[in-house]
């Protein structure tokens, strides 16, 4: 089987003072679209989480395109990218080029060499202009896109997205999906809005730790809909 | 997120930040014998003067003031009280142009050259195995989040008053620090995404690479 481009989880436990976050749980993800729902704490945060070594197993194993995250999420920063719900809590510098430069330097690239690179991008999405900008000044969605940006510069194999657009407006929600499918990366989301992962290849249902139900959306997102409309009367 | 950079392009944006920050700390260490009330009113002004030539959005960047005032007040009665007006007076000026001044450099520097500017000063630290860039690193961070930290009192302030919450603001220290907390949690988890900061080569992260 070719490892190079699956996340496969073996046997992974994570406890949280003495809870068991994540459950046993096995997988192995090559699909180039993932998503995952879930109730509030059924685990999707910490899966992900452990996909770029943020966190780690209490035991099993991972591995992500062949690299064992267990090397921490500074070496999985080449491979892995990954997008944090709220934009203000990812974004450090003032400016728009400053903030697409920290992680190219970070992987060894001068100061000039990074800026080319962050100028490099914003030309590629028509945003050329936005490099001397201060982030500040920047709506809500196109600091998330600064954030995706700040991401895909480095030119990671997978791209976690943790809820990224909860904040968003329909509108800038679509734009970013765009961009998305246009995206060599495999894929990997949370969502809790079910129709920005109707077009994804395969969901992945967590309950308790656990995988409650695994298939295409079409099969997932109603039951998934059914199950929590029972609670609206 | 809010930031204390302007990114309104200025003269005093093209200067080095190594320059303006010595400029600062020279300027800091002359006013210090200054007794002189009238040179240093005219400081005050030459320093107005320099917001003013940065353009409008420094101007409006001088409303940072307002919450400072009572402080000052605070300040210039106890001094009149002990050490009589004058003396009072020139304090509080000259901290009130060196704060502005300090302000304006940070209004007009970006975040990595002031990381730069800054980190040759950590540089002894290296005889400690520390990296002097994180230092430099987690100053910049400091001065980034100040007005980030400010929304967030702000934003407790508001929901404190909307539950019909009174004037007893003292109580919102606790709420502010676990949010603090909170906040530099998320800020850590989104540096160590993007690979940290670069430190001088650590052996037992290489010891990982290679297993």
């Amino acid at each position: 089987m070719h490892l190079d481009n699956i996340i496969r989880f073996d046997k992974v436990n994570l406890l949280r003072s003495q809870t068991k976050v994540l459950n046993d749980l096995s997988f192995s993800l090559s699909e180039k679209r993932v998503g995952i729902i879930g109730h509030n704490g059924s685990g999707k945060s910490s899966l992900v989480r452990l996909i770029n070594g943020l966190l780690q197993p209490n035991s099993g194993n991972i591995l992500v395109h062949g690299k064992n995250p267990s090397a921490g999420p500074q070496k999985m920063s080449a491979d892995v990218g990954f997008i944090f719900q709220n934009p203000d809590h990812q974004i450090i510098f003032p400016t728009v080029e400053e903030e697409l430069s920290f992680g190219l330097i970070n992987q060894g690239y001068s100061k000039q060499q990074a800026q080319e690179k962050a100028l490099g991008i914003l030309v590629e999405h028509q945003r050329s202009d936005w490099a001397p900008k201060a982030i500040h000044s920047l709506s809500d969605g196109q600091k998330q896109l600064v954030c995706i940006l700040a991401v895909l510069v480095m030119e990671p194999k997978v791209l976690i997205l943790d809820e990224p657009f909860s904040a968003l407006d329909l509108i800038t929600r679509y734009q970013l999906l765009n961009l998305l499918d246009t995206l060599p990366q495999q894929v990997v989301m949370i969502s809790h809005e079910l129709e920005t992962l109707e077009n994804f290849d395969r969901i992945l249902w967590l309950e308790g730790g656990k995988i409650f139900q695994d298939g295409t959306p079409a099969e997932v997102l109603p039951e998934y809909y059914a199950s929590a409309r029972k609670f609206r009367s | 997120m809010i930031s204390l950079y302007m990114a309104h392009p200025s003269w005093l944006h093209r200067l080095p930040a190594g320059y303006k920050l010595l400029g600062l700390m020279l300027l800091s260490i002359l006013l210090y014998p200054v007794a002189n009330l009238v040179l240093m009113a005219l400081m005050f002004l030459l320093t107005l003067i320099l917001y003013a030539s940065v353009g409008k959005p420094a101007i409006r960047q001088l409303i940072l003031l307002k919450p400072l005032a009572p402080l000052f007040l605070l300040i210039f009665l106890m001094q009149s009280w002990s050490v009589g007006w004058l003396s009072a007076s020139l304090l509080v000026l000259r901290m009130l142009v060196l704060i502005l001044l300090a302000n304006l450099i940070t209004l007009t520097t970006r975040m990595d050259d002031m990381m730069a500017a800054i980190a040759p000063m950590f540089a002894p630290l290296k005889l400690f195995n520390i990296d002097p860039k994180r230092i430099a690193f987690a100053v910049t961070l400091l001065i980034r989040f100040v007005p980030v930290l400010m929304a967030v009192i702000q934003h407790l302030m508001e929901a404190w008053r909307a539950r019909g919450g009174k004037r007893q603001v003292w109580k919102l220290a606790i709420p502010l620090t676990i949010q603090s907390i909170r906040l530099s949690d998320h800020v850590a988890e989104a540096l160590a995404a993007r690979g940290g900061i670069s430190t001088i080569s650590n052996p037992r992260v290489s010891n990982h690479e290679s297993r």
